[in-house]
């Protein structure tokens, strides 16, 4: 079932668009988007939240878009969960998820801060009072105050310790709602998310089963990304191409970068099937190894 | 180039950071891993006299100078120069007003050096980056370009060991690549000593020598890094190890 889908989106700032022309669903089983700052990610996360309107293109919800659904309605079934700095410091906890409650329910914020693993006495706290993964267990917690069914999750790990990240995300793996996780970190997609999609300077440049992305990648910046991440007891993490290179304004974003550029590359790439429910945007996808 | 000895780091009667033993030698590059509070940063900036209200007892000793009792005057002409620091986020660390060139000519005469366009563009070419980016103010430049001007900044000034607190933590992955090799092709070259704080297992175990695992500000292990992180025997690296994604 798709929850959300985003169509030939474009999405920008003023004028300027730094997403352009994405297609996605939000399918069921976890969606990873992957990418680098300021390829797009967030950008993209905050049209599905509703909180930015596409230049072009529409975000679909079930059968309307959003311009035209329900959006009491959607804010209950779609909800972020951004970095714990997120939460107010005058408030207490009990009250800051409170205030997603109807009449300020205090038993059911108890309930909801067992949900998520923590003691419901800390409800009387102020966020200062809590360490890193309990603030983002508390942010977690408000999510999940309206009942939704898909939480978006914009690097819900990314500040905290190796050790609480890993208990947040048994958290997040053991919830039974859907997500849609915008990360930098390939093992935290690999674990949450059955598909996933890599984005480059705000273009997809390869979908697919967020396994066979990662074990045999289709477009050399998936692999550039997925060689760079150090492996525990590996070879030192190893940089293709140049990495710094701004993306190109025409043809293939990636061509300036990319170790196995050819002329052909000055003319953009569509995304295409690759077979296997995976999509590439690479005119040299199958000399990638 | 760095010999710890019994170090701890106090604040009032609580014990930071409590290090036995921490040598570095040349070409070398040794590790501190923990979590946040473990005393890794502790730890390391005391090494420079970078904690100015802590009380601090031990012996440490950078590039022969004894940090502890040597007068103002002879810590200056190690630290930023042949003992230099590379912190998290070069880009706040860099004056936003000022050119790469200009800061890079500063520091070098602060330090009473030569800065000629020939020692500086060296510098740069040693990081891999394009001398012309001295022209450029430091919003111009990227994030992974910030941090390889900040490890020019040591390269000009002649450093010999480099202390860096999570210097690569802020950047993306392929950028992070990008300042690893870097890093490790100067260590190759020139012989560079390198003592590197940080959170990330994974990266510490492909180009770490030695490593020293903190909790609580306290040692709990350390060794050879291939060992210790292969097969750790304290239960908190092995709780740090399972913890990967």
């Amino acid at each position: 079932m798709t929850m959300l889908r985003a169509e030939r989106v474009t999405l920008g700032y003023g004028k300027r668009p730094v997403v352009h022309d994405v297609s996605l669903d939000i399918t069921e089983g976890g969606v990873g988007l992957i990418g680098e700052s300021g390829s797009g990610k967030t950008t993209l996360a905050r049209a599905f939240l509703g909180l930015l309107t596409p230049m072009s293109g529409n975000i679909w919800y079930g059968d309307k878009t959003l311009k035209k659904a329900d959006l009491r309605a959607f804010r209950k079934d779609v909800q972020p969960v951004f970095q714990a700095e997120a939460l107010d410091p005058r408030m207490r906890i009990g009250s800051s998820i409170a205030e997603a409650l109807p009449r300020g329910d205090r038993a059911r914020v108890r309930e909801l801060l067992e949900q998520v693993g923590l003691d419901p006495d800390l409800a009387a706290r102020r966020p200062h009072q809590l360490s890193g993964g309990q603030r983002q267990r508390v942010v977690i917690a408000r999510a999940l105050a309206v009942g939704p069914g898909l939480l978006i999750l914009d690097e819900p790990t990314s500040a905290l310790d190796v050790t609480v990240q890993a208990k947040i995300l048994d958290l997040l793996a053991g919830l039974d709602t859907e997500r849609l996780l915008i990360t930098h970190n390939l093992a935290v997609v690999e674990r949450l998310c059955r598909t996933s999609h890599v984005l480059f300077a705000g273009r997809i440049v390869e979908s697919g089963p967020t396994k066979d992305l990662l074990a045999k990648p289709a477009h050399p910046y998936t692999k550039a990304l997925r060689d760079a991440v150090p492996k525990l007891g590996g070879a030192p993490p190893e940089a293709r191409g140049r990495t710094e290179a701004v993306p190109a304004a025409t043809g293939c974003p990636y061509r300036l970068r990319c170790p196995i550029a050819v002329p052909e590359c000055e003319q953009a790439p569509a995304l295409r099937d690759a077979g296997g429910g995976r999509q590439v945007a690479c005119h040299r996808a199958g000399d990638v190894t | 180039m760095i010999e710890v000895r019994d170090l701890r780091v106090r604040y009032g009667t609580r014990v930071v950071a409590d290090v036995p033993v921490l040598d570095v030698g040349e070409g070398e590059c040794v590790a501190i891993v923990g979590e946040s509070g473990s005393g890794k940063s502790t730890t390391l900036l005391s090494l420079l006299g970078l904690t100015p209200d802590a009380e601090i007892s031990g012996q440490i000793r950078v590039c022969g100078l004894d940090v502890r009792t040597a007068p103002p005057r002879r810590l200056r002409e190690i630290r930023g120069a042949r003992a230099a620091l590379v912190m998290q986020s070069p880009q706040a660390a860099l004056s936003p007003a000022t050119r790469l060139g200009v800061l890079m000519r500063r520091a070098l005469r602060l330090h009473g050096r030569e800065a000629t366009e020939q020692i500086m563009s060296e510098a740069m070419e040693a990081v891999l980056l394009d001398p012309a980016l001295l022209r450029r103010y430091p919003h111009e430049v990227s994030g992974g370009q910030a941090q390889r001007f900040a490890i020019a900044l040591a390269i000009a000034l002649g450093a010999e060991v480099i202390l860096a607190d999570e210097p690569t933590s802020a950047l993306d992955v392929t950028v992070q690549a990008e300042v690893v090799g870097v890093l490790r092709r100067l260590r190759a070259e020139r012989g560079l000593a390198l003592l590197l704080v940080s959170h990330d297992l994974a990266l510490v175990s492909t180009i770490a020598d030695r490593v020293l695992v903190m909790k609580d500000g306290v040692v709990v292990e350390s060794g050879a890094a291939a060992e210790v992180l292969a097969a750790p025997s304290h239960p908190y690296t092995r709780e740090l190890l399972e913890a990967l994604p």
